[in-house]
């Protein structure tokens, strides 16, 4: 039976970055079935308030749809970090995540958080692995988070490969030139824990192979997210492919158009028109 | 003869003293979220509005655009045209006025007009001089250019320039200005504590009869305006030291003056017709309104008394008596703002020279004067207070029935002044 | 929605490992959306003895696409698996009569698939002028609720009673309890009566052109209420208290209607809401009281506040304001329908909930004595018992009572907001016309109260 596991506070994730480092060698085997589940945890508003400056959204009564995934991310992180996971975290590369906004979520609501593991999977360069993240309220699930993250060369046992197709966009058209600062890692680390090294300077981004430092996804995701404020269906999924990494500073633009009763959206460099992220929005 | 502009509904969220609840909401933020409840409460969901107008006093430059913004990012048609407005306290019924007008003219069909201000996000100024190293340096040809240049800058300079509430051209705060004024009117400190009682009294009653239920939508956990002391009385009042003018005859303290506050507010007008196809009611009509100014640097007069040099215009051009009111809003920037406007229109001798009238126009019933209360109780996020009096007077004179007048006096910074009628 | 144990239930070593353990295997309920067939499959109609239905019955199912299989069709097919199972067993006359219903239903249910649908049409044993007439109709009762606790994989039963002359009601019931709108609807009985029903279902928008009332709309079952008759045609006043504003104008934004903020306890809220329907919307076509409190003690311990406060909310609120609807002029338009939400807590009581228990019944006992009136005005006046939804009250709940009273059902899951929901839009429908009265639970056929 999975295991349900609930923890009584957000794990530290500095700790949790170095412990993964650590025991990152000699890892293999299956996914655990371990639940992760905090309950009735309550949103720190003035965290949301940093939250929505820095990515943009508004800020009110309402949760900043992206905003539950800071939340659940270092229960994310804590199941990775343990030894029983089994792709090591540091040289993970997060490819594609999907949030479900069933609805709106009140900064007020206290909120049960559950992450586990899912779909380990051969990849054409290496193995994905899913954490799947479901927050609910007073029972209702509210929110549903569901990232994929690529962890090269690695092995994944034997098994059905998820039948999960690429994200395709159709035909946008540039809204918005984005100019991204050198601190914009730092920023949003500052805001959502997400302390990953690679993005926070140019140096710590060396040590683990990138020339710089590079945008959270997360926090593109967001953003682009922000800029359709007041545009969104009340239930919504966005579904996102993370491209080639967006090294800091950068100037790119975010492309969008209607379809299906939602969007499509892709944020690309300004100059080369590299795909950074695809994105699609469709109601629930 | 043109038509008059409906005022169909209103909507404001709770007003909060500054730096408490919405410490962290900017003024864009309170205006979408007024604007939002306003729509929810009409069925406006996706529907385009003629044109929103709405404003803020202090003003991030990022905010240059600020009503569109909003409207962007409310559940208003983003194709709903919108612009900014200013003119100090006087913001809101202003745009209320220019929505009306533009009703009146058939040039729009509908509109909102609002306001918002927060002094808890205010902006800060770089000083002036750190401003001009900044740009010289920036202009700099060589790095040694620039480090030199850079290297000019003194501690003192790091530090902003704070917004302040002062008058530029004579450096009082505006409640010093009011202290002036209240010791040319001899007003007493009973008096005012006595208005900003009824205030406190008059807004929880209006609260508790549930007056406020289709006025505001609470926000970020705020129920109820913040300031408000249902359980104010004369003698806690008596016991607060005067915080605005000097010596002996000091008279005014933190309760009998609005504190800083945040919040926003907006009203939704129409023609008849288009208030009838939505199924609205009409609440009041608004009338007319009138401007004014007072030489408050050089000519001697109170920076808040141009209210009282408005209002014989308005009432001359509309046949009208200051009598011929069921219910009065005048906006209590102070207790002592409300009392000397109203000291004026009774004495004979400002009414004759000042206003060159032959009779004054006389005294205000009080019972009638800012019957759910006013900014002393509620708080006044400036711009925001207009459309709070607007819709709130609409629906008490609707309540009243047809053929009922309202009548609203606001003063504002930069010795300015707004009036205006409304009739149910 | 994630039941972590269902899902976990569900997957390849979890199905075996349940599957040996013996313990309960919750499927995925199949739940209705807009465009979704009746049914995903044939459907077997039988009859026991003379029924008078059974061409009622084929062409719903035929006008709906579905293929019909007589048992005799269907023994031709053997191994394939059906959608639903309908039984016109008006034909019933004696307990013997009930050998054919057995009969037909035992190789049937067979065959029935996964959330497959078993409906069961009998005359009303009240109705019956003799004890062995009505003792047979009334065995009709006990067959289903059994049936419906041996059925599997999210399948359920429901016995639908037709008196004569309401033959014209039947497709509104009998599509609901057929389709993904009845999902947590299982083991229960519905008398319908004669009323004027409107031709046709109405599409994916049978709601289309109403107004419908939804109090306690600003969040959990009232939001979900409020988001589904939103999503079936109805311009929604959504109604909360004035606290509640905030979240209450996001769910009015959300679904085009209309926010209104008023506490329903207050001396004037009735002639409020009166004014605010008639005003803004020439009256009002569905109103659905669902705004309700709890304050739980045991009555040893609970004071005058905890029982006033409920007793006000959940029962006297819903008298008064239909009252206030019923008198005055245009508020009700013609073909009204009023949905009260009771409770399982009203049927089979809950310890340490004497006053919500009591409010609760209590709005049964005023649906039930207010139907006659609503009837000679082409209304209707029904309530919906929810059972165990995950949802406000559940959530307090500690894990391990959570997760036990959530199976403790026919169906081995816990029913969610939008089930209750369901079930109200049904009873709003046009097409409802002929349900008055009635008492649907919502429960997936809880063992409490049963």
């Amino acid at each position: 039976m999975g295991t349900p596991v609930v923890l009584p506070s957000a794990p530290s994730m500095g700790k949790l970055f170095a412990q993964a480092a650590l025991t990152a060698r000699g890892r293999g085997g299956s996914l655990p079935d371990t639940h992760l589940t905090r309950v009735a945890v309550e949103v720190d508003p003035e965290q949301v308030a940093d939250y929505a400056e820095v990515c943009r959204f508004r800020f009110g009564d309402t949760l900043p749809p992206t905003f539950p995934h800071v939340l659940t991310f270092p229960l994310q992180v804590a199941l990775m970090a343990d030894r029983s996971f089994p792709l090591a975290l540091p040289g993970l590369v997060h490819v594609r995540n999907r949030v479900d906004v069933v609805r709106p979520v009140s900064v007020s609501e206290k909120l049960d958080l559950e992450v586990w593991a899912d779909r380990f999977a051969p990849h054409r360069s290496g193995a994905t692995v899913d954490l799947v993240a479901s927050v609910r309220s007073r029972g209702d699930e509210v929110w549903r988070g569901r990232s994929t993250y690529l962890a090269r060369g690695a092995y994944a046992p034997a098994g059905p490969v998820p039948d999960v197709p690429d994200l395709e966009i159709g035909d946008v058209a540039q809204a918005a030139v984005w100019r991204v600062p050198d601190d914009a890692g730092r920023r949003y680390a500052k805001v959502s824990g997400d302390v990953n090294p690679i993005h926070l300077s140019g140096l710590t981004a060396k040590a683990f192979g990138f020339k710089r430092a590079i945008a959270h996804g997360m926090w593109v995701k967001a953003r682009a997210l922000a800029a359709l404020g007041g545009r969104l269906p009340g239930s919504y999924s966005m579904d996102v492919s993370f491209r080639k990494p967006l090294f800091l500073p950068s100037t790119v633009t975010l492309s969008t158009g209607q379809r299906d009763g939602g969007w499509d959206l892709a944020v690309r460099g300004a100059k080369a028109g590299t795909d950074h992220v695809l994105a699609t929005v469709r109601p629930l | 003869m043109t038509r008059k502009a409906a005022i169909v509904g209103g909507n404001r969220i709770p007003f909060a003293r500054s730096n408490k609840k919405y410490a962290r909401a900017s003024n864009q933020d309170m205006l979408t979220a007024t604007i939002d409840g306003l729509v929810a409460r009409h069925g406006l969901a996706g529907e385009q509005v003629g044109e929103v107008v709405a404003g803020a006093v202090l003003k991030h430059a990022r905010d240059f655009n600020l009503t569109r913004e909003a409207v962007l990012g409310s559940q208003l048609s983003p194709s709903t045209p919108a612009y900014d407005v200013q003119q100090a306290c006087g913001t809101g019924l202003e745009a209320a006025v220019l929505v009306a007008n533009k009703i009146a003219l058939g040039q729009i069909e509908s509109g909102i007009a609002g306001g918002t201000d927060t002094t808890s996000d205010a902006p800060l100024a770089v000083n002036d001089d750190l401003r001009k190293v900044l740009i010289a340096a920036n202009n700099a040809k060589t790095l040694p250019d620039r480090l030199k240049l850079l290297g000019r800058i003194r501690p003192g300079q790091l530090v902003p320039d704070q917004p302040r509430n002062v008058e530029p051209r004579t450096g009082l705060s505006m409640g010093e200005h009011a202290a002036q004024t209240a010791k040319v009117w001899e007003i007493s400190r009973e008096s005012q504590d006595e208005l900003a009682v009824a205030s406190h009294h008059n807004l929880a009653a209006a609260y508790d009869r549930g007056f406020f239920d289709d006025l505001v939508t609470p926000f970020l956990s705020l129920t109820r305006d913040d300031n408000l002391r249902p359980d104010s009385s004369l003698e806690k009042l008596a016991t607060l030291k005067p915080v605005f003018g000097k010596g002996e005859g000091a008279t005014m303290t933190a309760a009998n003056s609005t504190p800083l506050t945040d919040g926003a507010s907006a009203v939704l007008l129409g023609s008849d017709e288009w208030a009838a196809e939505h199924n609205l009611p009409v609440w009041a009509h608004l009338v007319d309104a009138q401007t004014a100014a007072v030489d408050y640097v050089h000519g001697g007069e109170g920076l808040l008394m141009a209210p009282a040099y408005a209002m014989p215009v308005m009432l001359a051009r509309n046949g009208l008596t200051l009598q011929d009111f069921d219910l009065y809003e005048i906006h209590e920037a102070f207790a002592s703002t409300v009392l000397s406007t109203m000291k004026a229109w009774e004495d004979p001798g400002f009414c004759k020279e000042k206003l060159g009238l032959d009779a004054p126009l006389g005294p205000i019933d009080r019972s009638k004067l800012n019957v759910n209360g006013s900014s002393l109780a509620a708080g006044h996020p400036f711009a925001a207070t207009g459309g709070r009096i607007v819709a709130s007077l609409a629906k008490m004179l609707h309540e009243l029935g047809p053929g009922k007048r309202g009548l609203i006096s606001i003063c504002a910074a930069g010795g300015q002044g707004v009036v205006a009628i409304l009739e149910s | 929605m994630s039941d972590w144990y269902r899902d976990f239930a569900n997957s390849g070593i979890g199905s075996t490992i349940t599957k040996q353990l013996g313990l309960p295997r919750p499927v995925r309920l199949r739940r209705y959306s807009p465009g979704q067939p009746l049914l995903d499959g044939p459907a077997l109609v039988g009859s026991a003895g003379e029924g008078r239905l059974r061409a009622e019955v084929e062409s719903v199912l035929k006008e709906d696409g579905v293929t019909v299989l007589s048992p005799v069709t269907a023994d031709g097919e053997k191994g394939a698996k059906v959608a639903a199972v309908v039984l016109d067993a008006t034909g019933v006359t004696t307990p013997a009569d009930l050998a054919a219903a057995h009969d037909f239903l035992a190789p049937a249910v067979k065959r029935l698939g996964t959330n497959g649908r078993v409906v069961v049409l009998g005359e009303v044993p009240g109705e019956a002028p003799s004890p062995a007439l009505a003792a047979a109709r009334q065995a009709l009762d006990g067959l289903v609720r059994s049936l419906a606790k041996e059925l599997r994989a999210g399948a359920t039963a429901n016995l639908v009673y037709v008196p004569a002359g309401a033959e014209a009601s039947v497709p509104g019931p009998l599509r609901f309890f057929l389709s993904g709108r009845s999902a947590y609807v299982d083991g229960q009985t519905v008398t319908l009566s004669a009323a004027d029903v409107p031709s046709g279902d109405g599409g994916s928008t049978p709601l289309a052109g109403k107004v419908a009332v939804v109090t306690g709309a600003a969040r959990g079952i009232g939001a979900s209420i409020a988001e589904v008759l939103g999503r079936d045609g109805a311009h929604v006043v959504a109604v909360d208290v004035p606290a509640a504003g905030q979240a209450l104008a996001q769910v009015a934004n959300r679904i085009g209607g209309t926010a209104l903020q008023l506490d329903i306890t207050a001396p004037d809220a009735a002639q409020r809401l009166v004014e605010h329907v008639v005003q803004r919307h020439g009256g009002v076509d569905v109103v659905v009281h669902n705004a309700g409190i709890t304050r739980d003690k045991l009555l040893v311990n609970m004071d005058a506040a905890r029982w006033n406060s409920v007793l006000a909310v959940n029962l006297q609120a819903q008298l008064d304001m239909t009252q206030a609807l019923l008198d005055a002029e245009g508020a009700l338009k013609p073909g009204a329908r009023i949905v009260a939400v009771s409770s399982q807590s009203g049927i089979a009581g809950n310890r340490g909930q004497t006053n919500y228990s009591a409010s609760k019944a209590g709005v049964i006992g005023m649906v039930r004595s207010w139907a006659p009136e609503f009837a000679s005005r082409g209304a209707t006046i029904n309530a919906v018992a929810p059972g165990f939804i995950v949802t406000e009250m559940t959530a307090k709940m500690p894990f391990g009572t959570r997760e036990v009273g959530a199976r403790l059902n026919s169906l081995q899951q816990g029913g969610l907001p939008v089930d209750v929901a369901e079930a109200i839009a049904w009873l709003a429908q046009p097409a409802s016309a002929g349900v008055n009265g009635q008492v649907l639970r919502v429960c997936g056929q809880n063992l409490l109260g049963a």
